[in-house]
């Protein structure tokens, strides 16, 4: 048996009953990166030696008739721009490149109180800046569905991991879709929470008051049992919320007779291939069939969103990246003379040119006299958006739409056109605007083979709900097919 | 100084360190002259990930500063982020506040040359402090000690009411035992406690305000008078050359005890204020407002004034007894123990009291005397029961035994005598003991009457009431 | 656009080359153009949410780390001391 190939969800169910020992989970893992990796590079850190010993830790409590929670013995994949102490933390960026955090993230905390296995630090967009993971300093991480095609991003590494089984499940990090459009792009199931659910505490900021953390699995369950371990509130986010958080995946339901599915005519316009537009509509139509209504909402046009994404989140960028000046940690260039040379080429040698340029828009947005027309003004779209959203929530209990405009791209193809790059974020980026859940569901294939996603959009805090929701559809079509991207190398055929 | 007509604006912005057990923004120690680098955390360093936590006794601190400054509160307000770079800024930007910061709107009223002169506070807001550069010849770079960072701040920022050095010093003192008072600062100034930034500018009376020059680095109060003197003459000698005053910032330099330009107008810092996105809104409830409000005691500065108006203290008295709070409160307590002469109570915790505080070290509370039986001296003393050389002898004993002043005055027999037939006999014994002395009196020598009062002081065993001994010896010399 | 991108890069502690601030420049015009599509609303009012208040942290000392561990990424250590190049005092 190929254990790689499972979900979080059975293996923890055998580990637990002893059918398998969690070393032979993570060695089954291990086998299989060293398998796919020099194909896929998925991964900018590999931590075998920290968790096979963890693995065997496990295993011994679990002899000892110790009762562990779920996640335990489970080989789970970090995005590396979430602190692990200890091990070198890069954010896929030269600037990081050394950098080893005395100090774990909260989620990274959270993952060890259920004795997870680090399987080590996933491949992303330098500082999470980007939509195709191409502009990681370190390596191109590449679509298991087709290697000539980008995982999406930022998040790109762990969407990647998942669907061609280097890691069990993975936590990624999403700020305007960079959970959900690598998701979509590599078949899997990522969701992105509501903005204070889980503590961004150790989370290498890009955009503070639009990160969140989130969970990626092959398995809607899998994503609600990683969802679980990671929420909650914590003291050192004071934009954590405190609130009850069940465990979700014990509530999972599959019943949405009844349910209102929001479809968004704005959302289905412009820039969504027909192909797309067709696989998310079939989708729609399931739900339908299982009971649900589908009812028009209107939301506002996107456009607006990604202006108002671009501008708060440059402009937090442009402050949070401000600390990487060669001085406490990190890259320090070799050519200076003076503390002005060390900064300027310390950041101009360090930071890639994505990074870059939203440092200087966000400096431009922030700067003295264009505050007001740009960041300020944005601020208060976002505040028109969220209302916008409250009534619409009144109109629908979740709303449906595509998760991008279109499957993944070839690489190069969009990295020298920033907005047709920026674009892809287009149906991702007001979530994170308004600050509520989506969740992104494999709906098919094109006819390029691609998966292609759908995203369900819930109200604050409904997490639970758009879980039950993608657990429906999961169940009504038999399960997720990520057989190519699962498969053995040579199993994959040529494509013509 | 010679102001040339000039008259002299000044606006300070004064920087107070709170003494807090932890930092504004992590729980590391808020102490001062540690080991370098000892009181620090990836939070505070600025590392990667890490989150900002405010802690409530700063926010409890700085309101209590607003209440004792006559501010208005601001129930809901929010941080922010000022950007720059700089190697004792870890962050690169320093958490502040902005446009709603926790204070607004109050008043100091400061005295000078006797009189109270309101000076209005713009605003009062919450911040951190940076780290600390060291600069060693012995080193070919500077090093960054981050003990300081996250050192929690209030910036107090005043009106530009201040008409001179003197009434900036004012302001500065008063500032400084308001802290202390408040106990949310140790208001050391040789530790950098409270440090200021000055805006000065100088118009003739009458005319708009001119343009205001910057000042930073002013570490001491003594510092702060000699920098305003320095830039206002500065600014009158390029004003009556026919110059014109530019807006920039100077750094005072207190050793050369002058000050010189670190950057013009042009190059202003463009700060990118916007609002800090890693914390969520300070919301204040009214409950905890009140108790604060509740909590503040009476200010130095108005104890001051009450002492003069209502006691009739010497201003000089009155800002020594201010000076310690234990000392203006057990001074307060002696007068309302008695019907007594507050000037009286004042001088014996001025003198008595402060003599022994010096001598031993100890607290008032230590050196243990009820302020009613203080009290009860002095109404002795008032009373002339006791002459003031028993009401020494008394003091002495007190401090020594738990015995009230009457039965000390009793034990010992220290009470003063001042039945007339008895005295009499004393001073006819000391006249006729005593001829030559009568007759140099008589012969115009007059201080012979000092002698002849000590005489009868001395054949009292020290118990005869001098002032009466005093007038019979008078009537008997002359009449 | 009125972007002056030498001035933005002063501040953002960048540097380029005259080749790349015209390239930048043609780039972030673009960018400047879409995200001016904001709608007309009136962004007048403080930047404030008090719906989301904050719980305070409590003022209790936690100490957890050596000096040793928070300078060990630093490029240069000296004397415990972290060291850049000779400052000018502000």
């Amino acid at each position: 048996m190929e254990l790689y190939r499972l979900t979080a969800t059975e293996l923890s169910r055998m580990i637990h009953n002893k059918e398998v020992s969690s070393t032979e989970v993570t060695q089954s893992v291990f086998a299989r990166i060293a398998e796919k990796e020099p194909e896929i590079e998925a991964y900018v850190t590999l931590n075998e030696e920290a968790a096979l010993k963890k693995a065997a830790e496990v295993d011994e409590k679990i002899a000892k008739g110790d009762n562990l929670p779920k996640l335990a013995g489970i080989p789970i994949g970090i995005k590396d721009n979430m602190c692990t102490k200890g091990l070198r933390t890069t954010c896929s960026s030269k600037m990081l490149g050394n950098f080893v955090p005395p100090y774990n993230a909260t989620v990274i905390e959270k993952l060890n109180a259920e004795d997870y296995v680090c399987l080590g630090k996933l491949n992303m967009d330098e500082f999470a800046m980007g939509s195709s993971t191409e502009t990681s300093f370190f390596k191109k991480t590449k679509n298991p569905f087709d290697t000539t095609r980008v995982p999406g991003g930022s998040s790109g590494g762990s969407a990647a991991a998942v669907a061609s089984g280097e890691a069990v499940v993975a936590l990624g990090s999403d700020t305007g879709g960079s959970i959900r459009q690598p998701a979509s792009f590599c078949g899997v199931v990522g969701l992105k929470p509501t903005y204070g659910s889980v503590s961004r505490f150790g989370l290498v900021a890009f955009a503070s008051s639009l990160d969140q953390i989130g969970p990626f699995g092959r398995s809607v369950e899998d994503v609600a049992m990683l969802y679980s371990a990671i929420c909650g509130k914590d003291p050192y986010d004071t934009t954590s919320i405190r609130r009850e958080y069940p465990r979700f995946e014990e509530q999972l339901s599959s019943d949405v007779k009844g349910l209102r599915i929001g479809i968004p005519d704005v959302y289905f316009g412009d820039g969504v291939t027909e192909e797309v537009r067709t696989l998310v509509m079939n989708a729609a139509h399931e739900y339908e069939k299982m009971g649900a209504v589908l009812v028009p909402v209107t939301l506002p046009k996107p456009d607006y969103a990604l202006a108002a994404y671009y501008i708060i989140a440059c402009a937090e960028a442009s402050s949070n990246l401000a600390r990487f000046d060669g001085v406490k940690y990190g890259y320090r260039t070799e050519n200076y003379k003076n503390l002005e040379e060390l900064y300027e080429n310390t950041r101009s040698e360090g930071f890639g040119e994505e990074v870059k340029r939203r440092i200087m828009l966000g400096t431009y947005v922030l700067s003295s006299g264009y505050y007001d027309a740009y960041y300020k003004k944005a601020k208060f779209t976002q505040k028109l958006m969220q209302e916008t959203f409250r009534k619409a929530f009144t109109e629908a209990d979740v709303i449906l739409s595509p998760t991008a405009p279109d499957t993944a791209f070839k690489f190069g193809e969009n990295s020298e056109d920033q907005v047709k790059m920026y674009m892809n974020d287009i149906l991702t980026v007001t979530v994170n605007i308004v600050g509520v859940p989506a969740i992104s569901v494999p709906c098919g294939f094109d006819s390029k083979n691609m998966p292609v996603g759908l995203q369900l959009i819930g109200d604050k805090f409904s997490e639970q709900r758009l879980l039950n929701t993608a657990y429906a559809y999961e169940k009504q079509i038999g399960g997720f097919d990520l057989s190519r991207a699962l498969a053995h190398s040579a199993d994959i055929p040529q494509k013509g | 100084m010679d102001t040339k007509g000039y008259e002299i604006i000044v606006g300070l912005e004064v920087h107070c360190e709170l003494n807090t057990k932890t930092k504004i923004y992590c729980s590391c120690r808020n102490a001062f002259g540690a080991e370098v680098n000892s009181q620090c955390c990836p939070i505070c360093m600025g590392m990667p990930g890490t989150l900002p936590t405010l802690n409530e006794k700063v926010v409890d601190y700085a309101v209590k500063m607003g209440y004792a400054l006559g501010c208005t509160i601001n129930p809901i307000s929010k941080q922010d982020r000022k950007n720059y770079f700089y190697p004792d800024l870890p962050k690169a930007y320093q958490i502040s506040q902005f446009d709603i910061p926790l204070c607004e709107n109050g008043h100091l009223d400061i005295l000078v040359d006797g009189k109270e002169k309101r000076i209005g506070v713009t605003r009062i807001h919450i911040e951190e402090d940076a780290g600390k550069l060291i600069h060693d010849d012995s080193f070919s770079g500077t090093l960054v000690d981050f003990n300081r960072c996250g050192v929690p701040l209030i910036e107090i920022v005043s009106e530009p009411d201040l008409r001179s050095s003197a009434e900036a010093k004012a302001y500065l003192d008063t500032i400084r035992e308001i802290v202390i008072y408040l106990g949310i600062s140790d208001g050391k100034m040789q530790e950098g406690s409270i440090r200021c930034d000055i805006n000065v500018s100088v118009r003739k009376p009458g005319q708009p305000l001119g343009t205001r020059v910057e000042m930073k680095n002013v570490n001491t109060f003594s510092g702060a008078v000699r920098a305003i003197e320095y830039e206002a003459a500065r600014q009158i000698e390029v004003l009556e050359n026919g110059g014109t005053i530019s807006q920039e910032t100077r750094r005072w330099d207190d050793l050369k005890n002058c000050n010189f330009l670190l950057r013009s107008k042009e190059d202003a810092q463009d700060y990118r204020y916007f609002p800090e996105p890693d914390l969520s809104t300070i919301v204040l409830d009214e409950e905890h407002l009140a108790e604060l409000k509740a909590s503040i005691p009476e200010l130095p500065n108005k104890k001051v004034v009450r002492y003069m108006t209502t006691m009739a203290i010497p201003e000089e008295d009155a800002r020594l007894l201010v000076e310690s709070v234990e000392k203006a409160a057990y001074f307060e307590e002696i007068v309302a123990s008695g019907t007594i002469v507050p000037k009286n109570a004042a001088n014996w915790v001025l003198v008595g009291i402060s003599r022994v505080i010096n001598e031993t070290g100890k607290s008032i509370a230590e050196i243990g005397i009820p302020a009613a039986r203080m009290a009860e001296l002095i109404e002795m003393l008032e009373k002339k029961e006791i002459s003031s050389s028993a009401g020494n002898t008394v003091f002495e004993e007190m401090l020594h035994s738990d015995r009230s002043p009457k039965e000390i005055v009793k034990e010992k027999g220290l009470a003063q005598v001042s039945d007339n037939s008895v005295l009499q006999a004393i001073v006819d014994q000391v006249l006729a003991a005593n001829q030559k002395s009568v007759d140099d009196y008589r012969g115009g020598k007059t201080n012979a009457l000092g002698f002849l009062v000590g005489q009868c002081m001395k054949a009292s065993k020290g118990k005869g009431n001098p002032a009466i001994m005093r007038e019979m010896l008078l009537k008997a010399l002359e009449g | 656009m009125d972007m002056d991108i030498k001035r933005l890069a002063k501040l953002a502690k960048l540097k380029f080359t005259p080749e790349e601030e015209e390239k930048y420049a043609a780039q972030m015009a673009n960018i400047v153009a879409m995200v001016e599509k904001l709608p007309d609303l009136d962004a007048s009012g403080p930047l404030i949410d008090p719906d989301n208040p904050m719980e305070m942290r409590k003022d209790e000392v936690v100490s957890r780390y050596t000096r040793d561990e928070l300078v060990a990424n630093a490029p240069e250590v000296q004397a415990g001391c972290i060291v850049v190049p000779k400052t000018v005092s502000e």
